[in-house]
């Protein structure tokens, strides 16, 4: 009877178990009561970040500050708009919902978020005075403001092309100024080293280069109106040169499938001698790089010079998260309290960066972590900004660039270039989410860079961009490019 | 035997082999791949030197990740949801199959068209998060494993196995006294341990590697399974996720890192396997002669 036995054994552990895993499902903290001191729990909807925010030091932070007990709840990291609709759709209780542009203005058309307006009149002096006049426009619709806008670190440059410097100097090559002595530095370097000079990854089409022929921004003012850069002249010119790095072997010909960890790969192991580095990726690519050659040095390439003999970087300053207050919410006055608390000056560097002399210094004007506090306590502490003072907020933001000092010399070396050169702001940054735009942008971005991803390949022939073009225009690209317009003559006036 | 056809039995022989060994090769050496990149530095490993053999020894990733409480209580709540999902998955599905498989049953052609019915159509996944919803399970553990708790194919497959013993063992049973249950427990189970292990293996490894569940109606963060808490590892250091996230960027978790935490999430259910196995064959036999 050894089967019979074991069987039993199975069927009771089965059961236990089963009755066991009923009984013992824990009702979590749902909404659970209120605190002492009258303040009801508010629940805040998060985008997705690696962490667990009701355990985070940040959220303690802000309840002590603001005497608020919030629970916290995050979108998944993949298919968040899908698990947003049904939250929506199903009535899901939340006071405060920090959103992407997409979703914001889904929301906002569907009617589900409150108007602010009367709210931030009557209990918001603080939001008032934390967020500049143009950022509003960004969340109004049809005069309604619908949302707390949060615009981040202010403007900065993400990427800069950069070269191995040591092979730069074996060669006594000069940093090329502008895509024609680029053209031969990168040649040189093939030449003398045989490998292909420059990498990069599938979103890394743009930037420096582009921005050479005068393809800066996914918006652009031409004679006060606006102009995609797919229907801009200049991107031909653009498609025409990096062709011609790639049929002369200059440009990575794996730079369509590459991931950005991929390009890394290729630099820091000496198979490449240029890429579009990012200043966050660049202490870990360097480190890497010097460890496989220790007399490697990386140069930084500055913005090269156009035609015009200016060199320009487009820069986007785009709202990036939109706090809302959902119809649904039952404490909506509470909400904008919490919201209007959290922007007061004085609570609101603690929350950014914590306190003078325990999780930051000030040098020079400029403010350092202290590490490992600042780690310790205030990591996360941006997935908790539900607006930001967008006077302090890049100077303090900076303290988190200053973290390691590789990191920060790459940062400050960016924006330094930048600010010698011609920075244009995306005029579409500070523009309210206009509907045929919102609709179309994910579809056209992915038409436009496959596309150009076959020219420069030579898969296509560059004759055919205007055949391209105006298949552009018709799936979406004529429709984005009337409205966008017609919003831009509302402010040019 | 003449020689020639020795030969050729010889060249398919080696043939076979060298086929199948490349086939063990493209599974095993990602895993391979995965244990070296795990054990290596992490400037080996941005710089893609990293093959079969680990550079730069290190364990420290380990002892990161087995520190991380996340990934700790995710692991924790992949066991029990893998234990009690099996436990209750099993129980469900095998006293579903067993009266599907008597003849005597009435109306037993019925039952099993709705059953087969709801394996064909089902509500489509808005629907079913606002019956989870309403049923106060979303953000709840049991989620995870009860709508899932019986799988139609299983059952059917149970249901076929209990079909082939043979109908003589039950007639003497019940003229000895024993009750329906007493049947099951006693009789028809024990002879059937081949398909419940084959479909206790098919329940918990399904609810291991599941993540799009928990996905959809977990975010509580104390809930959330392994492969879950993996997929968000993997998102978040994604590159398109960092280009707008440049804080989570300064954050992000090192590659070596990721590595040891998919294999330490992959080892307890590989362990799982080869005690199993064995019954593997037996079991999905459907219908076979039983010996």
């Amino acid at each position: 009877m050894k089967k019979g036995s074991w069987l039993a054994i199975v069927l009771v552990f089965a059961l236990a178990l089963a009755a066991c895993g009923n009984n013992s499902t824990p009702a979590p903290g749902s909404g659970s009561g209120g605190d002492g001191e009258g303040n009801p729990n508010l629940t805040m909807l998060m985008q997705y970040s690696l962490f667990d925010p009701n355990a985070d030091p940040v959220a303690k932070n802000i309840e002590d500050a603001t005497g608020y007990k919030v629970t916290y709840e995050m979108l998944p990291a993949e298919s968040a708009d899908e698990k947003l609709n049904l939250m929506v759709a199903n009535k899901q209780n939340f006071d405060i919902m920090k959103l992407g542009s997409a979703q914001f203005y889904k929301l906002a058309t569907a009617g589900a978020l409150e108007p602010l307006n009367d709210l931030i009149e009557s209990h918001g002096p603080n939001i008032k005075a934390a967020i500049k006049e143009d950022s509003w426009e960004s969340v109004t619709i049809d005069g309604k403001i619908y949302a707390i806008p949060e615009t981040g670190s202010g403007i900065s440059v993400g990427e800069e092309l950069v070269v191995r410097q040591d092979w730069m100097e074996e060669l006594s090559l000069k940093n090329p100024t502008t895509p024609d002595e680029l053209y031969e530095v990168l040649k040189a370097i093939k030449k003398a080293k045989n490998i292909v000079p420059l990498t990069g990854s599938k979103d890394s089409i743009y930037g420096d280069i582009a921005a050479a022929f005068g393809v800066l921004n996914d918006w652009n003012d031409v004679d006060g109106k606006l102009l995609h850069k797919a229907e801009l002249p200049q991107m031909k010119e653009f498609l025409t040169y990096m062709n011609k790095l790639y049929s002369e072997g200059l440009l990575d010909s794996e730079m369509p499938i590459n991931t950005s960890a991929k390009a890394i790969e290729k630099f820091s192991s000496g198979n490449a001698a240029m890429i579009k580095l990012a200043w966050w990726s660049a202490s870990s690519a360097e480190a890497a790089l010097v460890k496989n050659f220790p007399e490697a040095k990386i140069g930084i390439i500055p913005y090269l010079v156009g035609k015009d003999g200016k060199s320009s970087i487009g820069v986007n300053l785009a709202t990036t998260w939109f706090i809302a207050i959902p119809k649904i919410s039952k404490q909506k006055e509470h909400a904008i309290k919490l919201l209007d608390t959290k922007l007061k000056k004085d609570i609101f560097i603690k929350l950014a960066i914590g306190e003078e002399g325990v999780h930051h210094e000030v040098k020079d004007g400029k403010y350092y972590p202290i590490l490992p506090k600042f780690n310790d306590d205030l990591t996360n502490a941006s997935s908790y900004m539900t607006g930001v003072n967008e006077y302090d907020y890049p100077a303090y933001w900076q303290a988190r660039v200053r973290k390691d000092p590789v990191l920060q010399s790459y940062y400050e070396a960016f924006q330094e270039n930048a600010a010698k050169g011609n920075i244009v702001v995306d005029p579409m940054s500070i523009a309210p989410p206009i509907d045929a735009v919102s609709k179309n942008k994910q579809k056209l971005t992915k038409l436009l860079d496959d596309t150009v991803l076959m020219y420069i390949a030579g898969a296509q022939s560059r004759d055919n961009y205007d055949t391209f073009l105006s298949q552009w225009m018709a799936e979406g690209g004529a429709e984005s490019v009337k409205e966008a317009n017609e919003w831009y003559q509302t402010i040019s006036k | 035997m003449t020689v020639k056809t020795s030969f050729s039995e010889k060249l398919f022989n080696f043939c076979n082999y060298l086929f199948f060994i490349l086939v063990g090769l493209t599974t095993l050496l990602p895993f391979v791949n995965l244990i070296a990149k795990s054990f290596s530095s992490e400037a080996a490993v941005i710089s893609g030197k990293v093959n079969l053999l680990p550079i730069g020894f290190q364990t420290g990733t380990y002892m990161y990740v087995l520190k991380d409480s996340m990934f700790l209580n995710s692991l924790k709540n992949s066991i029990l949801l893998a234990i009690v999902g099996t436990a209750l998955g099993l129980f469900l599905t095998t006293i579903t199959a067993y009266p599907l498989s008597r003849v005597q049953l009435r109306g037993r052609k019925w039952f099993l068209l709705m059953f087969i019915f709801t394996m064909l159509f089902s509500g489509g996944l808005i629907p079913t998060y606002l019956l989870m919803h309403n049923l106060g399970l979303v953000n709840q553990f049991p989620v995870l494993f009860l709508p899932a708790a019986i799988n139609v194919f299983n059952m059917l497959i149970i249901k076929n196995y209990f079909e082939g013993l043979p109908d003589g063992l039950e007639e003497s049973a019940k003229l000895d006294g024993a009750s329906n249950i007493r049947i099951l427990f006693s009789i028809v189970l024990p002879l059937s341990l081949p398909v419940l292990a084959t479909i206790a293996l098919f329940f918990a490894v399904a609810f291991w590697n599941d993540y799009f569940t928990s996905m959809i109606y977990i975010t509580n963060q104390d809930f959330k399974p392994l492969q879950l808490y993996l997929k968000e590892l993997l998102v978040s250091s994604s590159s398109e996720f960092l280009k707008d996230n440049v804080d989570a960027a300064l954050n992000t978790t090192p590659q070596s890192i990721q590595a040891a935490s998919i294999l330490l999430a992959t080892l307890p259910i590989l362990m799982v396997y080869p005690f199993l196995q064995k019954y593997f064959v037996k079991g999905v036999l459907v219908g076979s002669v039983k010996g």
